[in-house]
């Protein structure tokens, strides 16, 4: 309207600034805020805020349900509790639909729109770009993957069904563990395919290939050919499923070839799944041609 | 290394190249670029593939060149990118933006990313928007304008966190021409106003030549032709005369009268004095011919991009 049908509002005082400028550093900060926002719907059109929503009550409805049944049933006993390790099985479900559906819009649309351009062409390089962007989504993850168990632990110990003083500061260590190494695969995961394509849908399709493919290959191959149970490791939400186990002391027994394995293995397998994630990432970026 | 250059560079310099060489694989994008973009507004002319994209790349240190110096801002680019992108405003030519995103965000954030802090890099977004004649649009998201708003936003984008240089690459393209107009005009205002300094990659001449100070024309890897206006422009001493016809007639009667010219494809020029415009109007009326055009000789910068002069 101003500027089409001729009228003109112009010099409105606009002037040079003067003021001060902050470091380099404040440009990943700014971006990894952007990140975020764009990631969980915030400042975005409802429909933006759908699947995120339905992501968080995954990781966290459970939860609650669970504290609740805690508080009113005093006199339930601790064994009959859901565990740490079981919980798993929910955030696993909630990062796995963020991996696919939520955290290639932190990569996808910048290359898609050219912002990725404007953004190298102010102060920032590729690596710190990347990792601002990494920093965002691994965030979002973490709010996934801790803020569930820390405040299962939480409620538990104020209902009483909580661990020992002396047992406290172990579970935290377990709840920390696994929430970071969870958190760091999927995102690597997500990252890794959301940087092969442009477009979300193809990057939600890589992901949930990635996710399950494997997993029905490596079945497979171990249980009609008789290959080796380490053939397991490539199946990723088993790898951070069995690990979660492990680090939280449980046992359980569902059969499957990966419970046979050492978790020294498996940590190895974790470790090789966020490498590898970081690593497609990392050469993809580098090779990409961000000026345009 | 730069020292070399630092010391051979003009104070008012705001680009200086000294045999720049950037190859990709085999090919040669630059082959050894000499340039000096001063103050002011400055055109960087070319085909396709003459090597402006690969230029400005440097100059915001995207890319490494395999040989040659580069200062930019008094600074190399390679080893200084990040402070000197931080100086710089970048408008590309592509119109892709985020389309959900209202323009005044999108501005606010990317004048964040240039390290504003968030008030004043509100505050400017919504100056720079009123600058360029969208004030009253910010609010709109990007993908809903048309060709010629979004131009203004990725101008508004480049110029919200007052940087020292400003790179517009074909900044009216999809433009209509009176769009075209008002750009050019505001991108003029912002040069010559605001104290930036601005590099306009363009293929249109008649563009560089109604805004801009100084021209860089780079063909081939290679500056074929650089320096302000007015010298690219200035041309041999004398006028020129083109008539309808009998020029070698023409040429003919003049010289027997004492006048000296060369007569260069149907075009009679003339290095000497202003009396021989009188000469020129007398034997024109003795022939009869009709006089088509007496002019100043020179050249325009369509003389001097395609190596014609007269």
């Amino acid at each position: 309207m101003s500027s089409e049908q001729g009228a003109r509002l112009f010099g409105l005082g606009y002037r040079g600034y003067e003021g001060a400028r902050r470091e380099p550093r404040w440009a990943m900060l700014t971006i990894g805020a952007f990140t975020v926002r764009r990631v969980l719907g915030l400042g975005r059109p409802a429909r933006h805020k759908v699947l995120p929503a339905i992501t968080l009550a995954i990781a966290y409805v459970p939860a609650l349900v669970s504290v609740g049944v805690a508080v009113l049933l005093e006199d339930l006993p601790v064994g009959d509790l859901i565990t740490y390790g079981e919980y798993m099985f929910f955030i696993g479900s909630a990062l796995a639909l963020f991996s696919a559906l939520i955290a290639p819009e932190a990569l996808c649309p910048d290359r898609r729109s050219g912002l990725l351009g404007l953004y190298l062409a102010g102060p920032l390089d590729r690596n710190r770009y990347l990792l601002a962007k990494a920093a965002a989504v691994l965030a979002v993850m973490l709010l996934i993957t801790l803020g569930p168990l820390l405040f299962m632990f939480a409620a538990f110990v104020a209902a009483g069904h909580g661990p020992s003083l002396g047992e406290t500061p172990e579970l935290l260590l377990q709840i920390l563990i696994v929430g970071v190494v969870a958190a760091l695969g999927y995102a690597a995961l997500s990252l890794a395919v959301s940087s092969l394509t442009t477009r979300r849908a193809a990057a939600a399709v890589g992901v949930v290939l990635l996710l399950f493919v494997p997993v029905i290959v490596a079945r497979s191959a171990i249980e009609s050919t008789g290959a080796p149970d380490t053939l397991d490791l490539l199946s990723f939400p088993f790898v951070i499923s069995e690990l979660s186990y492990r680090v939280f002391d449980e046992f359980h027994y569902e059969g499957a070839s990966i419970e046979e394995l050492s978790t020294w293995a498996i940590a190895a397998g974790a470790a090789a799944w966020i490498v590898a994630g970081a690593l497609v990432c990392w050469l993809r970026y580098r090779r990409t041609e961000g000026y345009r | 290394m730069s020292d070399e250059i630092a010391t051979s560079q003009g104070p008012s310099a705001v680009v200086s190249a000294r045999g720049v060489v950037k190859r990709y694989g085999r090919t040669v994008a630059l082959s050894g670029l000499d340039a000096e973009i001063g103050t002011g507004i400055t055109g960087l002319l070319g085909s396709n593939g003459a090597g402006k994209t690969t230029f400005l790349s440097l100059i915001l240190g995207l890319r490494s060149r395999d040989e040659g110096q580069l200062l930019v801002l008094g600074e190399d680019p390679a080893s200084s990118g990040l402070p000197i992108r931080a100086r710089i405003g970048y408008a590309p030519e592509h119109h892709d933006l985020p389309s959900e995103l209202p323009a005044a965000d999108f501005v606010r954030h990317l004048a964040e990313v240039h390290l504003l802090p968030r008030r004043a890099a509100v505050q400017r977004a919504n100056d720079a928007l009123w600058l360029v004649g969208l004030g009253e649009e910010r609010f709109r998201s990007v993908g809903a304008m048309s060709t010629g708003q979004r131009q203004r936003v990725k101008l508004a984008a480049a110029i919200a966190h007052d940087p020292e240089l400003v790179l517009l690459d074909e900044p009216t393209d999809g433009l209509d021409p009176v769009q075209r107009t008002e750009m050019l005009d505001l991108i003029r205002r912002v040069g010559t106003e605001f104290g930036m300094h601005i590099v306009i990659s363009s293929h249109h001449l008649e563009e560089v030549e109604r805004i801009c100070d100084a021209v860089v024309i780079v063909e081939g890897g290679v500056v074929a032709h650089s320096g302000t206006l007015a010298d690219l422009r200035r041309g041999p001493e004398g006028f020129l005369v083109e008539v309808d016809e009998q020029a070698e007639e023409l040429a003919a009667l003049l010289r027997e009268r004492g006048h000296e010219l060369t007569l260069e494809n149907g075009v009679l020029l003339f290095a000497g004095a202003d009396g021989d415009h009188d000469a020129v109007r007398d034997a024109v009326a003795d022939l009869g011919v009709g006089l088509r055009r007496l002019a100043p000789r020179g050249r325009t910068l369509e003389d001097v991009y395609m190596g014609t002069e007269v």
